[in-house]
């Protein structure tokens, strides 16, 4: 199981620990499968969509998108028939956010599921659980087998007269797949290449398709709040992102784990009330938002971990994964490992993503070798803004943040490592 | 059209909606850079040089992917995205070692050509340096992995344009490659050679494997023209040097092959070059070919024919005429038997695949030719293929069913007693016993009329004769038909439902309809299907004879038939003959002349004399081979004109060199009644003439002078005397030519007949009952022979068979066999084989397959070496006159042949 | 009701495939039937299969080691890790030792950050790892037999 750190608040993790996840008796006990029930019997499905219009409730996936909007789009698409698709395929390094709801109270997810699907107008769900969560694949298996016989999905859910199935695929090793489109592709048993956009998944998605794809947080948001109501949901959280956010911490800390906090949060809060401080010796930067998000340094140790605020100083919260790093730590060998990841997983579609990726690291490499030049870092960063507004998919446009991040903090010790030293002793010069 | 507004780089434009910006840029001249894109194939949005911006969007956006929007503001070109498009442009350049010195394609590089456009003088990131193997296995095409910039172009036109999908993306990342197959040679896969992939690759990283060192493209000469093999009529550009053609690449606008290819049509054009070409006329004297002067030779033809002419009457000679000669030679051709020979007794290989259809479609609706355009397919909610292998007889029209199976919705219905490849496109194949089509249409219609799915308004209005019609169909119920053909009846329903059902249904068909004893009787009953459904006359819809050679559409309507004029104008009807004989000022026979086999018949029995025969090769292509040489040997005086010594050449007593078609101006009549321009390419070879000028030499010689400056001027006498072409000449065809009829100069052509009236008035049912085939397998020769053709060979192989390529890949006859039989008869893979009829025998290598039915063999007859047609049988068609070819009982049996 | 025919889930087809071969790998043999199951050309098959990191068209060992090298398994230590594993097994990343017991292959982060640093073996997680615990698990390994 993951470790979860003491909590502030617990809406999404609520159950997590607390009941047994085999259990759909336990989970009913807990008011499991209410909101589902509410939903059916007494609301409309513009009403279930104004409600999570209403609730402010943003993508936890990364992109933040509002969610009551991308119901809405997809419920007013013409073609049939529509899908829902949850997004457990959980790549992003550093990020394990999902892992415990999955595993730890999956049908919080499927409920989120079918009221998305009923919302919409769809009868199909797919989740896409990454290959390697085997313990999340089973106890999702073993939920879903319960709540059909359960009758909450199948035919006729509840005598209600609507019908929903949910169906599990695995991933088979391509953090790419979670890109929305990329996932879709691989749904259909293609090579997971993003699409390129529009059209939208709301218009044109799996199968070409209308399809909502959501992430395992968002959807474990909505039966909460169908259940307490929009305003509840807003009294966490700021007024841009209402609501709260699990945030993965791991790295140089005294306790690593998950905590559930209010959106909003700031770095310091979490590293000091949460993870326990630092493990030893002191901070040099975090990283938030996993591999693809920025480097924070010192300065910005008070920033709002939320959407809105970390968006206007052209920043992002992405997965909400916090990699915190002391100052045993080399910027040159980190970024390296950075960019061997963006390497690895792109998809090679696009060119930029192909090529620039593969460039990136291979400069970076040398440099961490002693063997730079002192236009090598110019060129990084040219290639990575050319990345960031020519690639196909946002795996492409993402390098452009830790590069440009980790060069506004830490330039000199790459200049360092030109010069044939690393301040660290970390690379082998 | 429905148009928005928008400006690329202020240049305001009238855009189409639902186009892409690209798209519009490209249709209004403004060209922005692009490498993945192509027109014609589905959009990847993968390379990022053709990013542009868009006046309050953020960003920049990739045209190619990007749809017009009214009012919107593009700019395609500043220094941001010129600086943008040159370190892509050099990502790509860094990915290998692209070293444009020694590569074939220098100087016609889509790579190479942006590199300079952008100025990149330099390369800023580390170049690739490790080499990979060139691929080539192939017989055509080489695949340079190192210099590939996978931009999908070639995955994508092999799996929507030739729908194989041999190609495609491998590994990921930085590691994806391209490969074919399960990674593997090409020749190990399911490749057939069409070059699609090379055509759509913009750098080097695909060539044509006999172009290379052959020329630079700088050094080309580059003309358009007609191909010269099926009756697609692809349009081709020819690419020249030292007046030698090197490749050849299918023309974009090509008004039905929209670029695309065939192995035969791309890489099967060197037999223009080959050392067998005849390149003097030859006399034989005593029995062996001796080189000949012009004057010699055509003074003695003179002489003979005069002879024969004078002792035994004009009906003492004949002439065949050639669909693979243009409508100009037919014309001339038949103008010479008619006018100064004196008689009607001129026919061509149209008798061979198309008779039936002629006569047929010309009894229920007026015309006899493909009632809709190629291009219409895609029209079409349901399309019945019937007796077509379309994907090797026609493989750019069979590529575009696969197509249209696999991306455009369109259902396929595929009637055929053999698993062409078709059928894995196909919602239902029919597999039914071989002659038994009148049988199975008539179930059809049985179903539709009986569940009420026909057209009554349009029967009502339209047609006549359909109560007699009904009562024949009537007998027809799924279960007597499926006892005759052995299609189920369930399917037999399911068929007649998805058919009678659609809105739009279109109908193919091609010689497993025609060549039969009863083939003029199954092509009405076609014809009785489509009326039944409402679908003709309409977009889409039809019954659509696919050609077999790249002119017998054209040879058909210049009237190299025994019966019409051009124009289908026929020799009894007094007025026509009057109105030719004016023209032509001279006295025309009133009686109808004798069809192919008739005229050899004729020969054997020692009724014609002298034939003069212009590209044909009876030797190898009419059935009972053996019947044929007796019938040439039995004449007094044969002239053959071809560009080879062909087997019936061997047999000639004057052999005249004419040309090929890329020495010839000219036109051709593909099977969708569009006639096109053919341009000379290279001088002729050696001493051969053009063939329309052997023609009119051999006449004026004959005392009936025939004067004409060029082709063109014989096309405007056409168009004087022919209603159809009335509207054609030469200055109108160039790049979509005319589809007939084209009665006024004024006039567009006509994609589709039969609009609110029948060429006839209305059209006509003809109740059809279903006889057996004239020869059926019984004790003796117990198994049921069909014969055919394969994708690389064309014909009788005189030409392909000549194409280096297509005879590597495809060398030798086989005789297809069910697994089943095999084992009965102990026989393997490649095993010989001696296969006898009633009227000769072959010795062919057996191939196990099960795309035949237990009983059942199947033949090709390109290859003299196992010559099909040895074992044929000549019964006929009482009407059309065509030969079952598609029927005939043989034996096998194990034989002691050594391959030499 | 039914989502779709399971049996043309090229992907699921894919994992059930090299599940059921002994040595961690799909076969062409597979690939063929896959392909024809699935309604797929050879090359679209192959071009999955070697898209997706889980699978392998060559043999591999029994146990697959998966260890990660992303941010925060890199920052944890992972690095050694290697090194200890390649010592051991007398074999590179992307190798399979002799007795074809074992492959040891680089991942991408597994989601297992908080026991960083980690791996998997075959269905298996490895965390909070270290020199020692990685020789013993490889002796327990070792000792098991087919
Ligand atoms: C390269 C890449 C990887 C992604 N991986 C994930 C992922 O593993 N899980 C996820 O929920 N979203 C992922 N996303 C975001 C999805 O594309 C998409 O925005 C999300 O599933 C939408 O759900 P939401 O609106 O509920 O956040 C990824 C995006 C990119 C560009
Ligand atoms: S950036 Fe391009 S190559 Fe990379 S994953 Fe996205 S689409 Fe694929
Ligand atoms: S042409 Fe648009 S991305 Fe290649």
């Amino acid at each position: 199981m993951v470790k979860e750190l003491k909590s502030p608040v617990r809406i999404v993790l609520e159950n997590c620990g607390k009941i047994n996840p085999e259990s759909i008796e336990e989970y009913i006990a807990q008011g499991g499968y209410k909101a589902v029930n509410r939903v059916l019997q007494e609301m409309k499905p513009e009403e279930v969509i104004n409600e999570i219009k209403a609730s402010g409730l943003q993508g936890r996936g990364g992109a933040a998108f509002p969610t009551g909007l991308k119901w809405e789009f997809t419920s007013r698409a013409k073609d049939t028939p529509r899908y829902i698709i949850c997004n457990a395929d959980e790549g992003e390094p550093g990020t394990f956010k999902d892992r415990p709801i999955l595993e730890g109270d999956p049908h919080k997810i499927i409920e989120g599921m079918i009221i998305a699907g009923y919302a919409v107008g769809a009868h199909y769900g797919y989740i896409y659980i990454r290959g390697e969560y085997i313990l999340s694949i089973n106890r999702f298996q073993k939920a879903l087998e319960q709540a059909e016989e359960h009758r909450f999905l199948g035919e006729d859910i509840l005598e209600s007269g609507f019908n929903f199935q949910i169906e599990i695929h695995q991933g088979a090793g391509s953090y790419v797949c979670g890109e929305e489109t990329a996932l879709m592709d691989s749904i259909e048993g293609k090579r997971g290449n993003p699409r390129f956009k529009p059209p939208f998944p709301p218009s044109s998605g799996l199968w070409k398709k209308p399809t909502v794809i959501n992430n395992v947080e968002t959807l474990a948001n909505i039966a909460p709040i169908i259940l307490k109501g929009a305003d509840w949901f807003r009294g966490f959280g700021t007024k841009e992102c209402p609501g709260t956010k699990v945030y993965a911490v791991s790295g140089h800390v005294k306790e690593v784990g998950v905590v559930e906090a209010p959106m909003g949060i700031t770095l310091r809060k979490i590293i000091n009330e949460y993870a326990g401080g630092m493990r030893q010796g002191k901070f040099k930067m975090a990283q938030v938002g996993g591999t693809a998000g920025a480097i924070l340094g010192e300065d910005m140790l008070d920033v709002s971990l939320d959407y809105a605020s970390l968006k206007r100083k052209g920043l992002v919260l992405g997965s909400g994964a916090i990699l915190v790093m002391d100052e045993t730590t080399c910027c040159v060998d980190m970024l390296k490992c950075f960019l061997n990841f963006f390497k690895r997983e792109c998809c090679g579609k696009c060119v930029p993503g192909r090529i620039g990726t593969e460039k990136l690291l291979e400069i970076t490499t040398s440099i961490s070798q002693g063997k730079g030049k002192e236009d090598d870092i110019d060129l990084i960063l040219q290639t990575a803004k050319v990345m960031q507004k020519a690639s196909l998919c946002a795996l492409g446009q993402s390098p452009i943040l830790p590069i440009s991040t980790i060069l506004k903090y830490f330039k000199e010790e790459f200049i360092e490592h030109i010069k044939g030293r690393c301040p660290t002793g970390v690379c082998k010069i | 059209m429905n148009t928005v507004n928008i400006t690329i780089d202020e240049k305001p434009i009238k855009a189409e909606k639902g186009s892409t910006i690209m798209e519009a840029a490209l249709a209004n001249g403004i060209k922005i850079p692009h490498l993945c894109y192509q027109k014609g194939l589905s959009i990847a949005g993968a390379c990022r040089v053709c990013l542009v911006k868009i006046k309050g969007r953020p960003g920049m956006t990739a045209s190619c992917t990007t749809e017009v929007a009214e009012g919107m503001e593009v700019t395609s070109t500043d220094e941001e995205l010129n600086e943008m498009r040159r370190l892509i442009v050099e990502l790509i350049l860094s990915e290998h070692e692209h070293n444009c010195l020694v590569c074939e394609n220098n100087g016609q590089c889509d790579l190479q050509d942006l590199a300079y456009e952008l100025g990149i003088d330099k390369i800023r990131f580390p170049v690739n340096k490790s080499v990979e193997p060139i691929e080539d296995s192939s017989e055509v095409i080489l695949r340079d992995p190192n210099r590939c910039i996978l931009c999908g172009r070639c995955v994508r036109a092999c799996a929507e344009l030739t729908v194989q999908k041999v190609l495609d993306f491998a590994a990921r990342g930085s590691k994806t490659y391209i490969i074919a197959g399960l990674d593997q040679p090409l020749v190990q896969t399911d490749c057939v050679s069409c070059g699609a992939c090379v055509q759509a690759c913009p750098t080097g990283a695909l060539t044509e494997k006999l172009a290379r060192f052959q020329g630079r493209s700088w050094e080309f000469r580059k003309v358009q023209t007609t191909c010269p093999y099926c009756g697609v009529g692809c349009q081709l550009k020819l690419n020249i040097k030292d007046d030698k053609i090197v490749k050849v690449y299918g023309v974009e606008d090509g008004p039905d092959n929209k670029g695309h290819l065939c192995v035969k049509g791309r890489f099967g054009f060197d037999y223009v070059h080959h050392e067998d070409r005849l390149i003097s006329p030859l006399i034989k004297r005593n029995g062996k070919f001796e080189k000949a002067s012009w004057d010699e030779a055509l003074n003695l033809i003179v002489t003979k024919f005069k002879e024969l002419k004078n002792k035994y009457g004009s009906d003492a000679l004949a002439g065949l005429s050639s669909a693979k000669c243009t409508n100009e030679e037919n014309y001339l051709f038949q103008k010479l038997i008619r006018a100064c020979f004196g008689t009607n007794n001129v026919d061509h290989c149209a008798r061979l695949c198309h008779a039936s259809t002629v006569a047929g479609l010309a009894r229920a609706f007026g015309s006899g030719a493909m009632t809709n355009s190629i291009r219409e397919f895609e029209k079409a909610d349901v399309i019945l293929i019937t007796g077509s292998n379309t994907t090797e007889t026609h493989p750019v029209i069979g590529d575009y069913l696969k197509h249209l199976a696999t991306y455009n919705g369109t259902e396929l219905i595929v009637v055929d007693p053999r698993a062409i490849e078709l059928i894995e496109y196909a919602k239902i194949w029919l597999r039914q016993k071989s002659g038994t089509d009148v049988a199975w249409i008539n179930g059809l219609m049985n179903v539709i009329i009986s569940e009420g799915l026909y057209d009554k308004e349009f029967v009502e209005n339209r047609t006549e004769n359909f109560d007699k019609f009904k009562k024949v169909v009537s007998k027809y119920t799924p279960e007597k038909v499926e006892e005759i053909t052995g299609i189920s009846k369930e399917k037999l329903v399911a068929a007649a439902r998805m058919y009678g059902k659609a809105d739009k249904g279109s109908i193919i068909f091609a010689m497993g309809i025609t060549q039969h004893t009863t083939g003029t009787d199954n092509v009405l009953s076609l014809a009785n299907l489509a009326m039944l459904c409402g679908n003709v006359g309409r977009e889409g819809t039809g019954v659509n004879p696919l050609r077999g050679q790249n002119n017998v559409q054209g040879a058909c309507d210049m009237g190299a038939l025994p019966n019409v004029y051009p124009g289908y104008q026929s020799v009894s009807d007094e007025q026509a003959k009057e109105k030719f004989e004016k023209a032509w000022g001279a006295k025309l026979s009133p009686k109808v002349g004798l069809t192919v086999v008739e005229i050899m018949d004729a020969a054997s029995k020692g009724k014609i004399k002298g034939l003069y025969i212009m590209g044909e090769n009876p030797m190898l292509s009419d059935p009972n081979l053996n019947h044929v040489r007796e019938g040439l040997r039995n004449l007094d005086f044969l002239v053959v004109q071809d560009i080879f010594l062909t087997q019936t050449a061997e047999l000639a007593d004057v052999v005249l060199p004419g040309v090929s078609f890329a020495e010839k101006d000219g036109t051709f009549t593909n099977t969708g009644r569009r006639i096109q321009l053919l341009h000379k390419a290279i001088p002729n070879i050696g001493d051969s003439r053009d063939d329309w000028k052997i023609i009119t030499e051999i006449s004026e010689r004959m005392g009936y002078p025939m004067v004409y400056r060029s082709p063109a001027e014989v096309m405007d006498e056409i168009a004087s005397l022919t209603p159809i072409y009335g509207g054609v000449h030469f200055d109108r065809l160039e790049g979509q030519g005319l589809q007939w009829p084209c009665p006024s100069r004024e006039h567009p052509g006509t994609p589709y007949l039969h609009k609110d009236k029948f060429t006839r008035g209305k059209g006509l049912f003809t109740p059809v009952d279903y006889i057996p085939p004239a020869e059926l397998p019984d004790e003796e020769y117990p198994f049921l022979l069909s014969t055919g053709r394969i994708l690389y060979h064309f014909h009788t192989g005189s030409l392909s068979r000549r194409s280096k390529p297509l005879d590597s890949i495809a060398p030798e006859g086989f005789l297809e066999i069910n697994p089943q039989d095999a084992e009965k008869l102990k026989v393997k893979d490649n095993d010989w084989l001696r296969v006898s009829s009633r009227r000769g025998k072959v010795e062919v290598k057996a191939k196990i397959t099960d795309r035949v039915d237990k009983g059942v063999v199947f033949m090709t007859f390109h290859f003299a070496e196992s010559a099909a047609n040895l074992l044929t049988n000549d019964a006929l068609d009482p009407v059309a006159k065509i030969p079952e070819y598609k029927v005939s009982a043989v034996k096998i049996e194990a034989s002691d042949y050594i391959d030499s | 009701m039914k989502l779709r025919d399971k049996e043309k889930d090229v992907i699921a087809l894919l994992s059930e495939a090299q599940r059921e071969s002994k040595h961690n790998y799909i076969t062409e043999e597979k690939l063929k039937l896959i392909a024809q199951e699935a309604g797929l050309s050879y090359s679209e098959v192959y071009g999955v299969a070697t898209f997706y990191s889980l699978f392998s068209l060559k043999p591999r060992g029994e146990y697959i080691i998966r260890v990660c090298d992303s941010g925060p398994c890199h920052l944890m230590g992972s690095r050694s890790i290697f090194e200890v594993l390649e010592e051991e097994l007398k074999i590179k990343v992307g190798e399979t030792t002799p007795d074809g017991k074992f492959t040891l292959e680089e991942t991408s982060c597994l989601g297992i950050c908080d026991e960083a640093p980690a791996m998997m073996i075959n269905e298996k997680v490895y965390g909070n790892l270290t020199p020692q615990e990685i020789k013993k698990i490889l002796k327990r390994l070792r000792e098991k037999k087919w």
